[in-house]
């Protein structure tokens, strides 16, 4: 029989990874939207929130099978996010310090849907959880590991990894890139800037809506997963500096280990309130990041 | 400030506490009203320090909630804990709870634009948490409840309690002093440098101003505002909680400001009394306030960045300068004659 401490280690070790897995690649979904168009969504926890509501209702209210529930609710969240799009970020595409008002806006966001969570959702339940994938643990050598949170895991770094493939190498995520380093210069060089635009924000948002799937198919949760995580992906973006992946990638996994440890000592609010020192602390001494492009 | 503008300037004040002593005594028979009125008058209170941080130095903070919340906390302990006088309480707490507010948010001063605004939102959020997990001052989340309201000693009318309109008479003189301040600040050189600071901060600083002193000092005026509005209402309503001073409230300070016309003496005033009494007349729909107040916010910063009074104002100017053009050659024929 295998030592407990042990096992807690491992289990830490394993709920880490998969945090920090899901962590980072919603960090990466916030962070790419800030660096191209400078536009900090305050909203991304909510968004963060509402794709799982949205499956959860599909899977257990109509009866969906998970994997469609998933699939049809990353399908919607694009004409979602090509409407938020054209009815509201492009107006201030021009605006010098857009990204306070884009601040203000998403804060607005922020309070619309928390409004509208408290009173739909949150009036139906108030503990949310979609349907297991797989049944089962695995063992990954000595690690244990539920099935269903491996399907987590694995779909997050794939998503991670094609992020950073698609970015390197792509000709939509080069000419991302170019538009993240000079606008301008990117303009002269013939690469639409209002498409790129619309691209980098369909494209977060998707990531962002993918790491609530993610989580909520490794996690039940509830409507405070919103704050917290908006705060978390916030401070990751920050911390590693906005507008690098890397750096989302980086700070996403620490964050995440952090959370797991902190999660069997003390509270998850004490990871919360450290995560926002970190911000603080980096805004103060570096605001531009660990990982400044 | 020449004679004639010093003595329309003390008209208006007279005016503006005749109209808040005759809200107060009109609604007296009515106690809902009245404690609509007494909320306005609190929250024009606030909105005037947000609108001399927000409106003339360009400076969003979200952190003005936590300051409201310390200056609200540290009146209740003094005065319900150690049995200080409320009006003794207050000014301590409130210079109290400015300095704390400088001191944190100083670092954050130094900031431009957008890290500003995160920071400060950053430090609001842990306020708020501070609020909540340290109940030996705050009974974190149930919060304090059942604070009594303090009595007032008046040469020649003895003790005077004030349990009737006489609390909101003084929330409206308070509410008077405060848009009275950031008045005379904005008449002032200090008002001019300010608004140097809001238009340009770089240049400002070229020209000699010294901006972070300025924004500190700034910061540290509103924060009273904050902090005095904070304590009142803790005795007014009887109730506070972290809830009550948390990033919504901040937000709907900023929104109030923003919506009537920031940069503008009128534009928080009528901001404050169009938006305060709406979730108050909505009951039935309490819970839609978020979204409604959310809504507006978008639509504030897309549709009318000048809020309502910046609005109103531009269009009279536009009339005036139209009038203006109408009138002028008549004059210029009439000229040649004299």
């Amino acid at each position: 029989m295998v030592d407990p401490n042990l096992l807690i280690g491992l289990s830490m070790l394993t709920t880490g990874l998969v945090l920090g897995a899901i962590f980072a690649l919603t960090a990466a979904g916030v962070t790419i939207v800030y660096g191209c168009i400078w536009l900090p969504n305050a909203a991304s926890g909510q968004f963060f929130l509402l794709a799982p509501l949205v499956a959860w209702s599909l899977s257990t209210a109509m009866g969906w099978s998970p994997i469609l529930a998933v699939a049809a609710v990353l399908i919607a969240g694009l004409p979602f996010a090509y409407l938020l799009e054209r009815l509201l970020i492009r107006r201030f595409y021009d605006v010098p310090d857009r990204n306070i008002a884009y601040f203000v806006v998403t804060l607005g966001i922020t309070q619309i849907l928390s409004g509208v969570f408290s009173i739909t959702w949150g009036q139906w339940s108030d503990q949310y959880n979609i349907p297991p994938l797989a049944e089962g643990v695995v063992f990954i050598g000595p690690f244990p590991l539920p099935a269903n949170r491996l399907i987590a895991l694995v779909g997050a770094l794939a998503l991670l990894g094609a992020l950073f493939v698609g970015l390197r190498y792509h000709r939509f995520g080069r000419a991302l890139r170019a538009v993240f380093q000079n606008r301008e210069a990117a303009a002269l060089r013939g690469v639409d800037v209002q498409r790129i635009y619309l691209g980098a924000f369909l494209l977060g948002t998707s990531v962002i809506f993918a790491g609530g799937l993610l989580y909520a198919m490794a996690y039940s949760f509830d409507l405070s997963v919103a704050w917290s995580m908006g705060i978390t992906a916030f401070a990751i973006m920050i911390v590693g500096g906005p507008g690098s992946v890397l750096g989302a990638l980086v700070v996403g996994m620490l964050f995440g280990f952090v959370q797991a440890a902190v999660s069997v000592f003390a509270s998850p609010t004490a990871a919360t309130l450290s995560y926002l020192l970190a911000m603080l602390v980096i805004l103060l001494l570096r605001p531009s990041g660990l990982f400044a492009r | 400030m020449n004679r004639m503008r010093a003595s329309k300037d003390m008209w208006l004040w007279i005016s503006g506490a005749a109209l808040v002593i005759g809200l107060a005594l009109a609604t007296a028979g009515n106690r809902f009203a009245a404690f609509i009125i007494g909320i306005v008058f609190l929250n024009v209170l606030w909105t005037a320090g947000m609108n001399l941080l927000y409106g003339y130095t360009g400076l969003v903070s979200m952190m003005t909630a936590g300051v409201a919340g310390i200056g609200a906390y540290g009146t209740v302990k003094l005065f319900l804990d150690y049995g200080w006088s409320f009006w003794f309480a207050v000014p301590v707490s409130a210079v109290g709870a400015a300095a704390v507010g400088v001191i944190l948010g100083l670092p954050a001063l130094r900031l431009r634009g957008f890290y500003f605004v995160l920071s400060s939102l950053v430090i609001q959020v842990a306020l708020t948490l501070v609020f909540i997990y340290f109940p030996q001052f705050t009974n974190g989340d149930t919060g304090i409840t059942q604070i009594p309201r303090p009595g007032l000693w008046l040469p020649g009318f003895g003790a005077v309690d004030l349990t009737g309109p006489g609390f909101e008479i003084i929330l409206g003189l308070l509410a008077l002093a405060g848009v009275a301040v950031v008045y005379m600040i904005i008449r002032s050189r200090m008002g001019a440098f300010i608004i140097a600071i809001r238009e340009d901060d770089l240049l400002a600083e070229e020209l000699g101003i010294d901006v972070t002193r300025y924004k500190v000092m700034v910061f540290f005026i509103s924060s009273l505002l904050m902090a005095v509005g904070g304590a009142f209402y803790a005795v007014y309503t009887g109730f506070i909680s972290p809830r009550s001073f948390d990033v919504l409230m901040s937000m709907n300070i900023w929104l109030m400001v923003a919506f009537g016309g920031r940069g503008t003496i009128a534009g928080p005033i009528i901001g404050s009394a169009i938006l305060v009494p709406i979730p108050f007349l909505l009951q039935e729909l309490y819970q839609i306030k978020d979204i409604f107040y959310g809504s507006l916010i978008i639509l504030v910063t897309v549709a009318m960045p000048a809020g309502v009074y910046g609005t109103i104002l531009k269009w009279w100017r536009v009339r005036r300068q139209k009038q203006n053009t109408a009138v002028a050659p008549v004059a210029i024929k009439r000229m040649p004659a004299e």
